[in-house]
């Protein structure tokens, strides 16, 4: 039966060169590549990250991001910890990476020769009522605490990783990017000593999925904070052009009244009232 | 023969010794003219003021047959003469309480009011929103800043009284007759010998922006408190003021000071009302008043502004000479004067050092930040009611002002008159009442940092109508009946209020400095 099938070695060594095929194969066909289109951001603390998929742009973020790391430092007396807080902000020149799906999307962006990472994950779900939307499922953060640029005199110095726990943030309807001026805030619980880290994102455009054509968002979904604030804006020019409407009708009536009941002038009848002419 | 001789000579003896008298007089009162002090009493306003009353009287006795429906009723045809002529004589006799320099509009027909009603607008012009920034003043100030505020207060009821003084001469009988009308017409009689009109148009400016921005904060503040209050509606600040300007637009129909007493009057009942609050809770927390904090030295870069917020809250000698003038009882000014000063005073120096005790270091510079919330909603909706109420004074003295100067009939001003020939007012007068109130709103909405552009003018106008003005014009016009000790204030009122003036625009100009710049980093 040697002559029928193969030898174990020979299979096995089919099944390898089958697996390595697939992975060319897989390989050849992601071809994703991260983009850094910072220099068109007008707002210098704005980046612009694209990732590339076939010649084409499948997933978009334009935002500016600001960090708030709490780490520990060893107080003056040497015994005690005290809590400080490094600020800072996302730099334009950052890598990325990340990888798109129909459901799924991710971008890794790093800075600092891997010092720090941020992970955002996206995902699809369907609402009831049968609308489909998506929103940010996961927030992941690496820091380097020996990283000294931002971090001064921390105590045990090492890499920490925050991350959010059962997060659903800016959800927005599918076929459609997230657009907000104002500021987003999250929360993300720190490896180290459970502490708090808080980024805070601005003038944000997002899309991780269905994105049409080549770095061009689709039609942008407004953030409940942004519509409040164009109600805020309409609404004093509503209730001015109201008020106008209330004078208008107004000094017509009193104008009307006037004309209906004003004093005929008398003519005088006798020469003992020409006095009063 | 001899004794016609003797009764020539006595003649011309007494001649020459009245003509040297004369003369001698002529050269001092030459002297002090040519100093600027004017000598002689103003007799030839005490003239126009007797010419005046005959004009009134006769042109009253014409326009009493025509009008229906007056008091002394329409007259039958036959009568219609002899009741003319007896208004003319019955009328004549005496001197008037009010000349009548405005001829078109019928002044005697509009109501008086009472020596209360002058006094609710006083208040209503002296205790205003600023109360609420007097304990931050105590922070900053200690003693001195209560003692400031019982001293402001002194200072302006004096102006306040020697300003209606000026409107006063008295004549051949010792009687005191009222010459003039207004703070405009003090004012000409001031400047009168050199520049007739300069004076007058000085202070119509002057009183103009005062009011007309008055106006405007009372607008930014109900649109800033309703903000504060209902943090959760999408209405901006804007949108507020825009329906606090609906809620004034009544305020165009204002037709005499009666109408704005009663206005007045709802104003310092909600003024009592947020007095009271505040203080029942301060008193509520009596165990915790920290007295040992109470200072004895200032704060001297924060004070200054204090002293501004102090210091002006008292302006009301704007409002003055027409209250007084269309009082009943014009002999109870005085002592209306000093009751409104006495009691606003009292309750200001109460509150602003009760509220400090309570908070002491945390006070903040608008009180009401520092209450409890439910305390606060209740507060701020009282505040706001106050500031609608105590608009139309400001707003009704301000229509006053540009219709003496620039609608009066017969080519005296600029524009004719608003009114028509049965008192009502014209639809387009009309008009023009509701386009200042549309132009406070504009200048509400659009000027940014309008508190610190107020205080700027504030400085200005606010102590030159208030403390220069007054004594410079009592100085000069009562110059012969003052005694050396008015002297004396008439002199440390101006400089005080020059040194008032000059730092509080000094600390408003740094101030829109830094908020522009801070602006514009941002």
């Amino acid at each position: 039966m040697g002559r029928l099938g193969f030898s174990t070695t020979e299979s096995t060594r089919l099944l390898l060169l089958s697996v390595f095929g697939v992975l060319v194969l897989s390989v050849v066909l992601a071809e994703q590549e991260g983009e850094n289109l910072s220099g068109l951001s007008t707002n210098p603390d704005k980046a612009i990250f694209a990732v590339r998929e076939n010649g084409t742009t499948c997933l978009m973020v334009e935002f500016a991001v600001r960090f708030l790391v709490p780490y520990d430092v060893l107080a003056l007396n040497g015994i005690d910890l005290i809590t400080e807080q490094a600020p800072f902000t996302l730099p334009r020149g950052a890598e990325i990476e990340g990888k798109c799906g129909s459901t799924e999307s991710e971008i890794h962006i790093t800075w600092k020769n891997n010092a720090y990472t941020l992970r955002i994950y996206f995902s699809t779900e369907f609402r009831d009522k049968g609308t489909e939307v998506w929103k940010i499922s996961k927030v992941q953060f690496v820091y380097d605490t020996s990283e000294t640029s931002h971090f001064i005199n921390a105590y045990n110095p090492g890499k920490h990783t925050a991350s959010t726990h059962r997060l659903s943030a800016l959800v927005t309807p599918a076929g459609h990017s997230y657009v907000c001026a104002a500021q987003q805030t999250l929360t993300l619980i720190s490896s180290d000593h459970q502490k708090g880290v808080t980024i805070s994102m601005y003038d944000i455009q997002i899309q991780p999925f269905d994105i049409a054509s080549d770095f061009i968002f689709s039609e942008p979904y407004k953030c409940i904070t942004d519509q409040r604030e164009r109600l805020e804006e309409t609404l004093p020019l509503i209730l001015g052009f109201i008020l106008g409407l209330i004078i208008v009708i107004t000094l017509t009536i009193y104008h009307f009244h006037l004309k209906l009941t004003a004093v005929q002038p008398q003519l005088p009848r006798d020469r003992s009232m020409y006095k009063n002419m | 023969m001899a004794h016609l001789i003797r009764h020539k000579l006595s003649n011309k003896l007494t001649n020459a010794a009245h003509t040297v008298s004369n003369k001698s007089q002529a050269k001092v009162s030459g002297v002090f003219a040519r100093l600027g002090f004017q000598a002689a009493t103003d007799e030839e306003g005490l003239g126009f003021a007797e010419c005046d009353d005959l004009d009134y009287d006769y042109r009253q006795g014409m326009q009493m047959d025509v009008l229906p429906g007056e008091d002394e009723g329409p007259p039958a045809e036959g009568e219609g003469e002899m009741d003319g002529d007896s208004h003319y004589q019955r009328d004549g006799t005496g001197p008037r309480p009010s000349s009548l320099k405005t001829g078109g509009s019928l002044d005697e027909d509009k109501p008086k009011i009472t020596t209360w009603e002058a006094g609710w607008n006083v208040t209503n012009a002296i205790q205003g929103m600023f109360v609420l920034g007097l304990p931050y003043a105590i922070l900053h100030g200690g003693y001195l800043g209560l003692f400031l505020i019982i001293f402001a207060a002194v200072v302006c009821c004096y102006t306040g009284k020697i300003l209606i003084a000026c409107l006063y001469e008295e004549n051949e009988d010792g009687i005191l007759v009222r010459v003039r009308d207004s703070y405009v017409d003090i004012a000409n009689a001031c400047c009168a010998p050199r520049f007739p009109a300069l004076g007058g148009h000085v202070v119509n400016v002057a009183q103009i922006i005062e009011l007309v921005m008055t106006c405007i904060l009372y607008v930014v503040v109900s649109g800033n408190l309703m903000v504060n209050s209902f943090p959760g509606f999408p209405v901006s600040q804007k949108a507020w003021s825009v329906v606090a300007t609906a809620a004034l637009l009544p305020c165009a129909f204002l037709k005499n000071l009666k109408a704005v007493s009663k206005f007045s009057f709802l104003c310092t009942l909600a003024h009592f009302v947020i007095n009271v609050l505040v203080i029942a809770y301060c008193l509520s927390r009596a165990r915790e008043w920290a007295w040992e904090k109470v200072k004895f030295y200032i704060d001297v870069k924060k004070f200054p502004i204090s002293i501004g917020i102090i210091v002006f809250s008292y302006t009301s000698q704007i409002f003055l000479p027409s209250l007084e003038g269309n009082m009943q009882r014009p002999s109870e000014f005085h002592c209306m004067m000093d009751w409104t000063h006495i009691s606003a005073c009292v309750l200001k120096g109460l509150f602003a050092l009760v509220a400090y005790l309570t908070w002491a270091d945390a006070t903040k510079e608008v009180i009401t930040d520092n209450l409890p919330s439910t305390i606060r909603a209740v507060v701020n909706l009282f505040l706001v009611a106050k500031a609608l109420l105590s608009y139309p004074l400001p707003f009704f003295a301000a229509v006053e002002v540009l219709e003496k100067s620039l609608f009066q009939d017969g080519g005296r001003a600029l524009f004719p008159d608003c009114y028509g020939p049965s008192g009502q007012l014209k639809s387009w007068g009309l008009g023009l009442r509701v386009a200042l109130v549309v132009f406070t709103l504009l200048m509400a909405v659009f000027v940014p940092h309008f508190a610190l552009l107020m205080g700027l003018t504030g400085s200005l106008t606010g102590a030159g109508l208030c403390f220069l003005l007054p004594s410079l014009f009592h100085l000069k016009l009562q110059w012969r009946n003052l005694l050396w000790h008015h002297v004396f204030f008439d002199v440390a009122i101006f400089v005080i209020g020059g040194i008032c003036a000059i730092s509080g625009f000094i600390h408003s100009v740094e101030g829109l400095i830094e908020a522009y710049r801070y602006n514009i980093h941002d």
